[in-house]
């Protein structure tokens, strides 16, 4: 990846000027973190345990993997696509890992970092089925999910990889206090993530490519290959949270990543990331991890009834975008037609 | 005369499902020569039976892709469907036609708050529908703490597995469903409001054709049509299960695209959602038959719709070259 560090930009940088509308593009984010806050007090009030040091470093685990998923289908909502296949590659990328430590002995981090290339060559490769064949990346993503996930289940024949060198479990319970150190793990990904939207070259192409793809291409901004590459790095954040998940549960099940796809979305969207492209939030999703995670840590401590965890994931997911929407709404009649 | 030739072959490659056909009769020829077993008449029911489901379930995603909308619940509703159709019958006791109403009522009324929430709301649908069928699965799930219903009354269960010779029962359900949509879509006002709106809004709109109410339209008619899918697949497996549409979001989509309906909108194809389902039909088929891991479905699903969606953008490109081209000849004439 070719991320170039331009100190000074030529096109302005929105987020120095605080004007209302950056106002406006940062309030999402500030609302979701009350409504975390919020969420935190009162699940501390009436769930027990949910202040717990081993709860956070529970949940703190769960956010971590969660924030990964979303931020793998963040960069491709960035560039107005999207990737049904983050969970099909998180499975591969899971089970690729586990054979390489299993039956080919492989050190661990020779292993994360062959599963994490696999995971990134299976997001270019979609990224390369869309430029060239100039089909939807929904369709392409869809198609492609099922054919990674049956290439997986056939030369597997199903099987899981449990068998891992004590490290590798090891680092799935490692904790930095009482966090762990895959969410560490993942704010140091959020960081990058951040730098390359705000102060690289490619951040901006991507962002424009989603905005406008038309005028992207006429100010000369290479479109095909912006969309590889982002498609690419969403490879990798899918094979990331395959990797991660496959450490946390000690095993590398066939399982991992089939119930991604919602999940994938929920982070990016409740964080302000726009579904047509050009708007990112990497902030933002983060915080939508949290929420969700939150939301069903404390359910779950409360003793609901797993299954009516899928049902409120939903019912959020809805009142976030409405709210959202709500929002948008009210500042446009105020701020009247300025654009 | 060369002139007509020409153009009747091009009629001919017009018709989107053709290539379909052609890939059915070839797969059926094959498999029978290959494999004896295709031929019984045991067989030809057994894939009857699983594209009567799957047809429909394609037809659902159809109406909704003739916007230019998605629906990502039709797997999660067709659960749910399931679910209160089997705690009406084994729980409530209502009777069966009753339930069978009702049931289609609630998957119409399901659809019906899909619509009004994209309508009014303005959500992109892909979102809508993503976390209403998150709450529908939840429900199912919720509900019958995932314990299939088992004690269906016999008649339904008979319905689902009884069959004309090698024709069940199910399939003239399916068919009358899709002659009643091939008629709606093609015959109607509405049915050529909906494809107005999907083949463009803004026109649309502009001929007073209210984009908000072909939405609901869609959606309702999207959750109807699931609804008729989820009774249809609760009769042929004999129990009302929430995991009965675990499956159906990538069929709903490979169904009618590989029929030939426009992503976009603005076009369908009743007669391609069929076809194209009897493609899928037949390479499961062949693949029990051959013995093959159950895996290589998924993986030549996904080849298959890629591999379909890649040819119809090469046909609409040779068409429009070739129209290009004639348009250029006729100018040097002139």
């Amino acid at each position: 990846m070719d991320i170039k560090q331009s100190g000074q930009s030529r096109l302005p940088a929105g987020w120095r000027t605080f004007s209302p509308s950056t106002l406006l593009r940062v309030s999402p984010q500030a609302g979701l973190l009350l409504i975390n806050i919020v969420l935190w007090v009162v699940f501390g009030l009436i769930a027990d345990g949910f202040l717990s040091s081993f709860n956070l470093f529970t949940l703190s685990r769960d956010i971590a993997i969660f924030t990964a998923v979303g931020l793998a289908q963040m960069v491709v909502l960035s560039m107005g696509e999207m990737n049904l296949s983050v969970g099909a590659i998180g499975g591969v990328a899971a089970i690729f890992a586990g054979w390489l430590m299993q039956v080919l002995g492989v050190p661990i981090w020779l292993a994360a970092v062959l599963a994490l290339l696999l995971g990134t060559g299976m997001g270019w490769f979609n990224g390369w089925l869309v430029v060239r064949t100039n089909i939807s990346s929904f369709i392409v993503t869809l198609a492609m999910a099922s054919v990674y996930t049956g290439l997986l289940l056939i030369i597997t024949k199903a099987q899981a990889f449990s068998n891992f060198p004590l490290e590798f479990i090891g680092f799935g319970q490692a904790s930095i206090g009482f966090l762990s150190l895959l969410l560490f793990l993942v704010l140091v990904i959020v960081v990058l993530l951040v730098v390359l939207y705000r102060n690289s070259e490619l951040g901006r192409w991507m962002l424009a490519v989603g905005a406008n793809r038309r005028a992207a291409q006429f100010s000369g901004i290479p479109v095909g290959r912006t969309l590889q590459i982002g498609h690419a790095i969403s490879g990798l954040l899918a094979g990331l949270a395959g990797v991660l998940l496959a450490a946390r549960l000690a095993s590398a099940l066939p399982s991992i990543g089939v119930d991604w796809v919602l999940p994938s979305f929920l982070a990016p969207v409740l964080g302000g990331t726009l579904l047509s492209g050009g708007v990112v939030s990497v902030v933002g999703t983060l915080f939508g991890g949290m929420l969700v995670e939150s939301i069903t840590n404390g359910l779950n401590l409360l003793q609901v009834n797993s299954f009516w965890v899928l049902f409120f994931q939903g019912i959020v997911l809805l009142l976030a975008v409405l709210l959202d929407r709500l929002r948008t709404v009210v500042a446009q009649r105020k701020g009247g037609s300025k654009r | 005369m060369k002139t007509r030739l020409f153009l009747r072959m091009r009629s001919v490659t017009r018709v989107d499902w053709l290539a379909l056909l052609v890939l059915i009769i070839v797969g059926a020829i094959g498999l029978s020569l290959w494999q004896a077993r295709f031929d019984s008449s045991y067989n030809v029911y057994v894939l009857l039976r699983s594209v009567s489901v799957m047809i429909v379930v394609g037809l659902a995603q159809m109406v909704v892709l003739a916007v230019g909308e998605l629906n990502l619940s039709i797997g999660a509703l067709g659960g749910f469907v399931a679910v209160v159709l089997g705690m009406m019958l084994e729980v409530w006791h209502i009777p069966l036609p009753l339930a069978i109403l009702l049931a289609l009522a609630i998957g119409a009324l399901a659809g019906l708050l899909n619509g009004l929430l994209v309508a009014w709301s303005g959500i992109n649908g892909f979102i809508i529908t993503l976390a209403t069928s998150s709450a529908f699965t939840g429900m199912s799930l919720g509900l019958t703490q995932s314990i299939p219903f088992y004690q269906l009354p016999a008649s339904l269960t008979r319905f689902g597995q009884d069959a004309f010779g090698p024709i069940p029962y199910v399939l003239l359900v399916t068919l009358l469903v899709s002659l009643l949509l091939a008629g709606l879509m093609g015959k109607t006002v509405l049915g050529r409001h909906l494809l107005a709106v999907g083949g463009n809004r803004t026109a649309a709109a502009l001929s007073g054709i209210s984009l908000k109410r072909s939405l609901v339209w869609v959606h309702s008619l999207s959750g109807l049509l699931v609804a008729v899918a989820a009774v249809l697949g609760t009769a042929q497996l004999g129990s009302a299960q929430p995991s009965i549409g675990a499956d159906w979001v990538l069929t709903s989509f490979a169904v009618p695209i590989i029929g030939g309906t426009a992503l976009l909108g603005g076009s369908v194809s009743v007669v391609g959602t069929f076809l194209a389902a009897i493609v899928i039909a037949l390479m499961n088929n062949g693949l029990i038959l051959i013995q093959a891991d159950p895996y290589w479905v998924q993986f030549l699903l996904g080849l298959l719709i890629l591999g379909s969606v890649g040819l119809g953008q090469l046909r609409v490109a040779w068409r429009d070259w070739s129209s290009k081209r004639g348009k250029e000849e006729r100018r040097s004439y002139v």
